[in-house]
């Protein structure tokens, strides 16, 4: 078996990458994005997950100090050359056609615990952090699992350990799904901080209220350059309104796409144990909002 | 060993199970290389945890990164970052002969490692998962070795608590014999697979046959060493020359007893423990 070569035809700068957290709206953004990249959309690699699980779990982060870990903080330069590696590799085998100066979106919700390992071992690419209030993203993640819903779908072709919590003690499944919440956009937002290349933070709620202007600004943000007729008609084309209304509702993966349906969807004591959990990054995000029960 | 260019033939990797002698085996080797040992690097944990925890569904999905349709190329990936930071381990060490890899828990990724890199070494070391689980029970109750070093690491607070064998001893072992079968069902798979040079070791037998049973395995790894060499690193690491005040209940090194268990656990424990690691048993300790 050859040696990875460094240069791979996929470029680390053309990379655009989009953290934050599952049911935070990133489908959404990564359809129209992958529209303008003339479809070039890598759909959750888990990537992110792969590197960080290990690092940011207990074993990561109790044995960074010794030298032996494979991520041992001594030879920091060897694996993060290794990460970059698998990355380009492994997007360029999948990818091919894609000519040297094409942008492929790489949608990353679910492995963004792994954030900070990927932007530092790809300083050049860019970064989009997608954050959406955590009370909406858990009001919609209960949803999904509920009784009719998507996502308890899916659980009962493949069952795991766990997976019937959400009917058996919601309160509990919350409080999982918020702890996930925080590790996800934590993390994202650390990668998101320390990256010194192009990067833009997007509100899910400031995508939903003005999608068009908040296009523009990320792609200017993000010094990527697309037409603005493109711009519109991706926009249009994508819009909540124009989604099938059987597509769309409880239980669906389109769900109902409102900023604050989570005043409706939740019990107080439940967006009380989320906004708990979620203290600091509703704090940092969502500044002026109402709260709930707490703070 | 060139440093700036290691070769995955020059790796020698120890699969099987935490508490099984292969730290012991281990120093042995090591001192036969020249004292390259790489001690536990977890990346065998990395990728064989992920994957295996991994739903079928996303597995299936051709934009999962470890997919089934692009094998080839994340195979790579595995190899150069085993290599690259074993070149970087290396380089730390010194020159010597072989690295060997110290990894029984992170076993659970033995088929990945050993698949992305074929012409590695590979010893598959197994020990009665009774001793195991017995040794592991003495090792996390509250003064021992594994308590007290976890309990230094506020960090580990929560799962030390949590896991305590001294609140449930049955749920710990039963917990133990459930890693056992995951961690050694997956080495096997790998030593079965593996074409290169391999050899399967009891720990049972290194106890009573060291020297004999580390020469068959030189053989069958097809490294030359000099008897003299064996000889003196299997004498400086015999449970023998280890001071009698750092041995005993509690401490890392505790009885070294094969069969030790019949004494250590209920009727009830052993139970529980053969019947999880049952293929296992069949295969290594048949009745």
């Amino acid at each position: 078996m050859a040696g990875l070569a460094e240069n791979d035809s996929i470029k680390a700068e053309n990379l655009v990458w989009i953290f934050g957290t599952g049911r935070g709206g990133s489908t959404w953004l990564a359809s129209m994005m992958g529209e303008l990249a003339r479809r070039r959309f890598w759909d959750e690699p888990l990537v992110g997950k792969l590197f960080g699980d290990l690092y940011y779990s207990g074993a990561g982060t109790v044995q960074s100090d010794w030298d032996d870990f494979v991520y041992a903080r001594k030879y920091r330069d060897a694996w993060l050359r290794s990460i970059r590696n698998f990355v380009l590799e492994s997007a360029s085998v999948r990818f091919a056609e894609v000519a040297e100066n094409d942008y492929l979106i790489v949608k990353e919700p679910n492995g963004s615990i792994g954030a900070p390992l990927i932007m530092e071992a790809l300083p050049e690419s860019r970064m989009i952090l997608l954050v959406r209030d955590p009370r909406d993203v858990v009001a919609s993640n209960l949803n999904a699992l509920g009784e009719e819903g998507w996502l308890a779908e899916q659980h009962r072709s493949a069952p795991r350990p766990g997976g019937d919590l959400a009917r058996r003690n919601p309160d509990a499944a919350i409080k999982r799904r918020a702890k996930r919440y925080v590790e996800n956009v934590r993390n994202a937002k650390d990668a998101f901080e320390s990256h010194e290349g192009h990067k833009v933070l997007i509100r899910y709620e400031d995508l939903r209220a003005d999608t068009l202007g908040t296009m523009k600004r990320l792609y200017s943000t993000l010094d990527i350059s697309v037409k603005e007729e493109d711009l519109i008609r991706t926009v249009e084309s994508y819009a909540w309104e124009n989604i099938p209304e059987e597509e769309k509702g409880p239980g669906k993966f389109n769900r109902k796409a409102t900023p604050g349906g989570w005043r409706e969807d939740l019990t107080p004591e439940q967006a009380r144990i989320i906004e708990e959990s979620t203290a600091l990054l509703i704090e940092e995000f969502y500044p002026s909002r109402e709260q709930g029960n707490y703070g | 060993m060139d440093n700036k260019d290691i070769k995955a033939e020059d790796l020698v990797w120890i699969f099987g199970t935490g508490r099984s002698g292969s730290t012991w085996l281990a120093s042995m080797m090591g001192e036969l290389a020249g004292g390259l040992l790489w001690n536990e690097p977890l990346v065998g944990r990395l990728f064989g945890d992920f994957y295996d925890e991994i739903l079928p569904r996303t597995r299936g999905r051709d934009t999962f990164i470890m997919a089934e349709a692009n094998r080839e190329a994340w195979l790579e990936g595995i190899r150069h970052l085993v290599l690259n930071v074993a070149e970087s381990v290396c380089h730390e060490l010194g020159t010597g002969g072989y690295l060997v890899v110290k990894e029984p828990n992170g076993s659970v990724g033995a088929p990945l490692i050993m698949e992305a890199l074929p012409e590695s070494r590979m010893i598959l070391l197994v020990r009665d998962p009774r001793d195991v689980a017995a040794s592991a029970l003495d090792g996390h109750r509250k003064g021992s070795h594994a308590h007290e070093r976890a309990s230094s690491d506020p960090r580990k607070a929560g799962a030390l608590a949590k896991n305590s064998p001294d609140n449930r001893p049955g749920a710990f072992l039963k917990r133990q014999a459930n890693r056992y079968l995951r961690s050694v069902g997956n080495a096997k798979r790998a030593h079965d697979d593996h074409r290169g040079y391999k050899a399967l070791v009891r720990y049972e037998d290194l106890r009573t046959e060291t020297l004999e049973t580390m020469r068959r395995l030189y053989r069958e790894l097809d490294i030359t060493v000099e008897e003299d060499d064996l000889a003196r690193a299997v004498d400086k690491h015999a449970w023998e020359n280890i001071p009698e005040e750092e041995k005993g209940p509690g401490k890392f090194n505790r009885k070294a007893t094969p069969g030790g268990w019949r004494e250590d656990l209920t009727q009830r424990q052993v139970e529980t423990i053969e019947e999880i690691t049952a293929p296992l048993l069949e295969e290594f300790y048949p009745v």
